[in-house]
């Protein structure tokens, strides 16, 4: 009876409480911030394309794109599909029609995604972090505040419980996403996976070979990766730290320390940077849904009162 | 809502999320596997080298009426990282990494869910006729064309590392191999191609 009631009491404790409406409107404004660039980012080469060309059946369609019946790729539409999931996320951002700009997101980065993942049957990952934010943006009340809908209609103040329990689902899934990671590895390879000579220094061997090699011998990228990966050794150090952090990360859950956190952070930043550059693992700007571990009122408070009024008051090159 | 319902709602999206990881499920936007899990112990490393000129060329195809000319990414119009996977693995018959991923070690009750047999893949696409069916369609061949393409080649180089000579930090010890791939259209395939069944 007592560990029910103190279940309950830590589960109300983890999910209903630490935001406010204000935080969760502002998240909703900075991770649609960052999801312009991510789209583009993630969407270029679907834009690289002729728009009348010819009309690509796909190799693998994905699975959603089967049970559909989508069979070919139409290039124009891939360009009007941008164009639409560009202005509603711009429409998220400024919160009109909130709701429904989110669910317009969601289809356009169903269909987008699953046109670039059917061209040759590589299913990637990049999207599934950002897609879970959205869903839990779409179930929640974010278009409550800052927003033009609450300029326009009035709402009840979003209640403590209601602004939590979606920012903290949020963070439940990033920690778990990458523990996951862990489990993946062990029960598909095994602990191997994590030897110096395993799977890092197999990939950094691949991914720097891959571009080639010049008459001299020289590596044409990536000699850096090549370079590591003949220290199997400083690698088996790096694949601990990714055990490590990766096992460890849903502690951040229960970091109260702001800095130690952002210092946490810093760390698997770092890992994803270093990932992309040496390996060309492409999570290069999967960080920007970080900001859901950080309470954005103080932070928004201060880019408006301090850091914006000093950068426009620099002197223009005009003046 | 109700603080009931948003509990209802949480526990419902966490047996989801967890179902999806042990039940190995792969389908976006759920997902067991974030990152590259694969790896088999092996004493060597292959890495293929991309070369530029040749899948800038294309793939080699012969048509029926005996002619033979490149097939492009600009020809398919398909981003070109997408047409070097078709190039580098797909012609070779090689899976993408998720399929690998979903059929190494997959376990018993997750292949009673799915009523697979002890050797059974999860995911097993029959990648020749795929690429014969992608190519012609696209371009708009039907098989009595005789610009219907019967035959696709592609060759890459590969370099072999043994990891005992990296280690010692000998890098000009590496083998230089060739590999070929040889694809030619089967009429077998005619009623798929009727039934567009992929």
């Amino acid at each position: 009876m007592s560990s029910c009631k103190w279940l309950s009491r830590a589960w109300n404790q983890f999910f209903f409480t630490g935001f406010s409406g204000e935080s969760l409107g502002l998240l909703r404004m900075y991770i649609g911030c960052g999801l312009l660039f991510f789209h583009t980012w993630q969407f270029a080469t679907v834009l690289s394309l002729n728009p009348f060309g010819s009309m690509y059946y796909f190799l693998e369609p994905i699975w959603y794109f089967k049970v559909l019946g989508i069979q070919y790729h139409i290039p124009i539409l891939s360009f009007i599909t941008y164009v639409v999931l560009m202005a509603a996320t711009v429409t998220m951002i400024l919160g009109k029609w909130t709701r429904a700009s989110i669910l317009v997101v969601i289809l356009c980065i169903f269909y987008l995604k699953g046109v670039r993942d059917s061209f040759s049957g590589d299913v990637h990952h990049r999207y599934i972090i950002p897609m879970q934010i959205l869903f839990l943006f779409l179930l929640s009340k974010c278009g409550e505040v800052h927003s033009r809908d609450a300029s326009q209609h009035q709402f009840a103040s979003v209640q403590e419980w209601e602004a939590s329990w979606p920012i903290k689902t949020m963070q439940l899934y990033i920690a778990l996403f990458y523990f996951w990671s862990v489990i993946a590895k062990v029960r598909v390879s095994g602990w191997v996976w994590f030897a110096g000579e395993g799977r890092i220094q197999e990939v950094l061997i691949k991914r720097s070979v891959r571009w080639g090699v010049t008459g001299e011998g020289e590596l044409v990228k990536n000699s850096l990766s090549f370079e590591l990966a003949q220290h199997p050794e400083l690698i088996q150090i790096f694949s601990h730290m990714v055990l490590v952090f990766e096992l460890g990360f849903p502690l951040i859950l229960f970091i109260k320390s702001v800095k130690l956190r952002a210092f946490f952070l810093a760390g698997v930043i770092t890992f994803h940077i270093s990932t992309f550059v040496l390996m060309d693992v492409n999570f290069l700007l999967i960080p920007f849904v970080y900001l859901i571990f950080f309470d954005l009122v103080p932070i928004h408070q201060w880019l408006k009162t301090r850091a914006w009024p000093s950068f426009r008051r620099r002197p223009s090159i005009a003046g | 809502m109700s603080r009931r319902t948003v509990n209802v709602i949480i526990v419902l999206y966490l047996i989801v999320v967890w179902a999806a990881v042990i039940f190995r499920i792969d389908r976006f936007p759920l997902t067991w596997v974030p990152m590259y899990s694969v790896y088999e112990p092996s004493e060597t490393i292959s890495a293929k080298v991309w070369d530029n000129n040749k899948y800038g060329k294309g793939i080699l195809v012969t048509h029926r009426d005996g002619t033979t000319s490149y097939v492009s990414s600009k020809d398919l119009n398909i981003p070109k990282p997408n047409f070097r996977r078709l190039y580098y693995s797909r012609i070779f018959g090689s899976a993408p990494p998720k399929h690998k991923q979903g059929n190494t070690e997959l376990g018993t009750m997750n292949r009673w869910v799915r009523g697979l047999d002890e050797d059974e893949p999860n995911f097993s696409v029959d990648w020749e006729w795929r690429m014969f069916w992608t190519l012609n369609k696209t371009l708009r061949h039907e098989p009595s064309d005789q610009k219907f393409i019967v035959q696709m080649e592609a060759d890459y180089q590969r370099r072999i590392y043994r990891k005992a000579d990296l280690l010692k930090g000998n890098i000009s010890k590496v083998e230089i191999q060739t590999r070929k791939a040889l694809m030619e259209w089967n009429d077998k395939w005619l009623p798929r191609w009727e039934h567009e069944q992929l």
